[in-house]
């Protein structure tokens, strides 16, 4: 197990000090679930780290607000709140539904979705919805506020562009009421497994034409990214079984233009094609099968 | 490594404790506050046998830090018999021999003891949701959901 000194801020102000005066010696700690486990490996990504930074007394950090166009989400809400608020359950049923796919009831009960996103892993189970949902980071320290796109956070796999002396109070996410959702997960099993692929996918329809869509594979690229592409290609259409197949093909186009040919891809490209080709028929009301 | 005081309500009693401050809180129960019931199994969250309930809610005592906890309230499954009773959800593990080792049963008991504190009516589906992060290496998974809707009965009864 890691050493490392114990720091429990009681507001933002002295958390933004702490964050200034050491910077990346500084690790925040949110829920733990998966810092604890990197502090028993002393894991390369901690080198460095001489302080734990315990977020749980600071209420800018807390609650979820809906406002006209946004909702602002703390980041210290955990994947239980998030699974089981009533206002995020009807306004964005499909990042609910993403929260209740990580890990398992223990975990979901501690790890938050601020520590999903700032662990910046690419098999985080909320990362798809957050980016369907065009989902800001509040990035606050000592030099101000600014908001920075989730989809442009990440150097890599495990890195975002934060400053060592910024922290992510809260995420805002659009308002999208009159969409309808769906997220599907592919895991090895279903507690407990971190997302091999996922889909979360936004439609607005009217009558019977698709206004406008959002497509975000899950786990596909270095970095979470929707595939625009693929919306161009169903809006101003009526939805079917068919478009949605074409919808699929051009995200897995996307993964291997991006990615390029693996070992993993003779599976991943029709795993890929079937759940974004699944998610658009269920978020549209058609059957998936 | 620095010391630090922490005080928390431990089964329903205040409990002030010095800790190594990055102590995780399973580690406290076990070797500070001598309470060998919460197990450590995997020690990465993927087994329950450390679940201990903070707050309410089911957590894997292996991922929280000690110091984490101050001013909150811990049970564990020491908290849970009364007077030399067993509680009605213990009780009904050993009704229905939904064990074998016994090593993973006080982080399922944890488990279920967080789902009917919230919910006395879960479905059977709600009480797999609710173990789904418990393994049990000896296979008793029927039995176990039996025993919790058993248990589920008597939380109904005692609420009437």
């Amino acid at each position: 197990m890691q050493k490392l000194s114990y720091l429990k801020p009681q507001s933002l102000a002295e958390a933004l000090d702490f964050l200034n005066q050491y910077g990346e010696k500084c690790k925040p700690y949110a829920g733990g679930t998966d810092l604890m486990v990197q502090l028993r490996e002393e894991a390369p990504r901690l080198r460095g780290v001489e302080y734990l930074m315990d977020l749980g007394a600071l209420e800018e950090t807390r609650g979820i607000e809906v406002g006209e166009d946004l909702i602002s989400i703390g980041t210290m809400t955990t994947h239980t709140q998030v699974n089981t608020s009533p206002v995020l359950r009807q306004h964005v049923p499909f990042l609910s539904e993403a929260s209740s796919t990580v890990g398992s009831t223990q975990i979901r009960n501690n790890g938050t979705v601020g520590g999903n996103i700032c662990n910046a892993s690419p098999a985080a189970d909320t990362l798809s919805p957050f980016v369907a949902l065009n989902a800001r980071l509040v990035a606050v320290s000592v030099n101000g506020t600014r908001r920075v796109d989730l989809k442009d956070a990440f150097v890599k796999a495990g890195v975002l562009k934060l400053e060592p002396n910024e922290m992510v109070t809260r995420i805002e996410i659009d308002r999208i009421d009159d969409y309808s959702t769906a997220f599907i997960k592919l895991g090895r099993r279903k507690a407990l497994a971190i997302s091999r692929m996922n889909a979360a996918v936004a439609l607005k329809l009217e009558n019977g034409v698709i206004q406008a869509a959002r497509i975000a594979p899950g786990c596909v690229f270095a970095t979470p990214d929707r595939v625009e592409r693929a919306e161009a290609l169903i809006v101003g259409k009526a939805p079917s079984d068919e478009l949605f197949t074409q919808a699929g093909l051009a995200v897995s186009e996307e993964m291997i233009a991006r990615t390029g040919v693996r070992w993993s891809t003779e599976y991943k490209k029709p795993v890929i094609e079937a759940l974004i080709r699944r998610a658009l028929c269920r978020a549209a009301g058609l059957p998936e099968d | 490594m620095k010391k630090i005081t922490l005080e928390f309500t431990l089964n329903g009693d205040p409990t002030k404790v010095e800790i190594d401050e990055n102590t995780r809180l399973l580690d406290m129960l076990r070797d500070v506050l001598n309470l060998t019931g919460t197990k450590e199994g995997c020690g990465v969250g993927e087994c329950g046998a450390c679940t201990v309930i903070v707050n309410g809610d089911a957590v894997d005592s292996c991922l929280v830090l000690a110091a984490s906890v101050a001013g909150k309230s811990v049970t564990t499954i020491e908290g849970l018999s009364k007077n030399g009773e067993l509680d009605v959800i213990q009780q009904a593990v050993l009704n229905h021999h939904a064990l074998q080792c016994g090593f993973c049963t006080p982080g399922f008991i944890m488990s279920a003891k967080a789902l009917l504190d919230k919910n006395p009516h879960p479905t059977r589906e709600e009480i797999k949701i609710a173990i789904s992060g418990n393994l049990c290496r000896c296979t008793g998974y029927q039995q176990l959901v039996d025993a919790f809707e058993e248990a589920a009965e008597h939380y109904q009864s005692a609420a009437q």
